[in-house]
């Protein structure tokens, strides 16, 4: 068992370590050397401008982490409260008011949602975690409503409604309580999906700079020279590669350890 | 909850009302632009003539009821409107790059039901196993990996290192069954989440039903193991499967874009792209609109299967 967690925390640590540190240790930008070279003191060659691709690298790492991460956050902040609601409430119009239109808005392709505002507003990395978070909501709704329906069915709730205590009380301080497993294990899986999600947006140019520090940018613009400087192009692939899959394995294991206890 | 007819009725209210949602969302588009449409989509040539042209091509000035009710007549009688970039009628885009696409998704379904399948049954036949653990691992880790780098590292490997596959399918048109080499890339970069989440699932599934009292029940009347995992366990272990299958759904579409785009193929999901780059509202609308309607249909297909599958099992609706 703890195997699985070494192994998902090695092939998740070096991306993660390497977008959040990497920064400090970029330093200042080089004067441009030719494109696509080899060598000449850039030890992973020169990019499609020109720029040294050790340096883009350090630098690329940080906007998918944290976009990820803000838009899984927000996701859940505003799908917590809707759930909670839709679960809680004595009113059926209220819930299916609320619910309703998420069901019918799963439907739509997240990443077509995107590209689709991606042609009318060019995002930028605001956006992007905006709109990421948003196609994230319906279905983190469902499972926030979900849980809480099985937690508010519980006898205890009755209890606490007979002792008269608030509804902030019960709502958040048991129902909501009682979910944070549930919550947990669900934000682990939504984080690797949004981790694809952000990373296939800025590959397909959405909420980036066209010549942005980032490694699904640099996949995409070093293509060309993928003949002559391939180090530009396999070097961020894989780093994403590691951290999607390293984040995926760690979640699995954090799941089959829940399930056993 | 009660009787078939009612879920039916339900699910397939269900549909139309995404369907309706799906025109509806894409519509709101143009009205969501800041200001004035025409001069925002104008963008960087904002001379009078061309603001007028976007003017005229998109009807702005009648109000926005009265130009969505002419927009879904259209999309009835499978007229798109026409785009901003060329003039050409939106259902020329569309045509043209139906063919590529419906190729690659076609091949992916095909391919992904029995290699899926199989992966799963062969794991759950050794759980535990050496074969069991190492399939398993593949699965799990590169479940969650984004296409474009699975793809490009495919690339760097098979095309350039090894030379023995086309890179991309540039120069080949739209007749790409001809140039079956060309195809192997994508449908395998295609391919590879979703066989993952299958496998994975039909293994759970089938793990479950290997256990369970009936076919222990078979096992002792002697009915040969063969016909226990395919006639016995197999059925039931697919019906979750199929309905995790709707959701890749998604993900192929997800997948097809990027996959055109990385491979320079050119099907739908590369003229949504280039559309999206020149801001040609009208052509982004059509397509958004045959994407949409697509996983909507889809999806229904797969609740449809699964409910066939296991009747007992509760379905959203």
């Amino acid at each position: 068992m703890k195997s699985r967690y070494a192994l998902g925390a090695v092939v998740v640590g070096i991306p993660l370590a390497m977008a959040l540190l990497g920064p400090m240790f970029a330093g200042g930008p080089g004067p441009r050397a030719a494109s696509f070279t080899l060598g000449d003191g850039h030890w992973l060659g020169t990019d499609f401008v020109g720029r040294d691709v050790w340096r883009q690298v350090l630098l690329g790492g940080r906007s998918v982490v944290l976009v990820a991460l803000a838009a899984t956050a927000l996701a859940y902040l505003v799908a917590f409260p809707v759930g909670l609601l839709s679960a809680l409430t004595h009113r059926t119009w209220l819930e299916e008011l609320l619910m309703r239109p998420l069901d019918v808005l799963l439907a739509v392709p997240s990443l077509l949602m995107i590209l689709l505002a991606a042609a009318v507003f060019a995002p930028g990395a605001v956006g992007l975690t905006l709109l990421v978070a948003l196609v994230n909501i319906p279905d983190a709704a469902r499972i926030v409503r979900a849980a809480a329906g099985e937690a508010a069915s519980r006898p205890a709730v009755e209890a606490l409604r007979m002792q008269g205590e608030t509804w902030w009380r019960t709502a958040v301080g048991y129902v909501g309580r009682s979910l944070t497993r549930t919550l947990a294990a669900d934000a682990g899986v939504r984080l690797t999906g949004v981790l694809y999600l952000v990373a296939t947006a800025a590959f397909l140019g959405v909420g980036v700079e066209p010549d942005a520090a980032d490694w699904a940018v640099m996949v995409d613009r070093n293509r060309t020279g993928l003949y002559v400087q391939p180090w530009a192009v396999v070097v961020p692939a894989l780093l994403i590669i590691a951290l999607t899959m390293g984040t995926n394995l760690l979640v699995d294991a954090g799941l089959k350890k829940r399930k056993r206890t | 909850m009660s009787g078939p007819r009612t879920w039916l009725a339900r699910r397939l209210l269900l549909g139309v009302a995404q369907t309706a949602a799906v025109v509806l969302l894409v519509f709101a588009l143009t009205e969501a632009l800041p200001g004035d449409a025409a001069v925002a989509l104008a963008g960087d040539q904002p001379d009078p003539e061309r603001i007028a042209a976007i003017r005229e091509a998109m009807d702005l000035d009648r109000p926005a009821h009265e130009r969505l009710a002419a927009w879904a007549a259209g999309l009835a009688h499978g007229d798109f409107g026409t785009s901003l970039a060329s003039g050409r009628p939106v259902s020329t885009y569309i045509t043209d790059g139906f063919g590529p696409t419906l190729l690659l998704a076609a091949l992916t379904v095909v391919l992904l039901v029995p290699v899926g399948v199989g992966l799963g049954v062969l794991t759950a036949r050794h759980e535990g196993g050496p074969v069991d653990r190492l399939v398993s691992s593949v699965t799990l880790g590169v479940y969650a990996v984004p296409e474009f780098a699975l793809g490009v590292l495919l690339v760097t490997v098979f095309a350039l290192r090894l030379g023995w596959l086309p890179p991309t399918a540039v120069g080949y048109g739209t007749d790409l069954l001809a140039h079956p080499a060309a195809l192997v890339l994508p449908v395998l970069v295609l391919l590879s989440r979703p066989v993952c989440s299958l496998a994975r699932l039909v293994r759970a599934g089938m793990i479950d039903a290997l256990d369970s009292p009936y076919a222990a029940h078979a096992r002792r009347y002697g009915i040969p193991g063969f016909r226990i995992r395919y006639g016995h366990a197999l059925p039931n272990a697919l019906a979750p499967a199929t309905q995790q299958l709707a959701r890749t759904v998604d993900w192929l579409l997800c997948g097809v874009i990027v996959v055109e785009a990385l491979y320079v193929i050119p099907g739908l999901g590369t003229v949504l792209m280039n559309a999206v780059a020149e801001r040609d509202v009208p052509v982004v609308q059509g397509l958004a609109v045959v994407f949409g309607v697509a996983t909507v249909v889809l999806n229904l297909g797969a609740d449809l299967v699964s409910r066939r599958l296991a009747p007992r099992s509760e379905v959203a609706a």
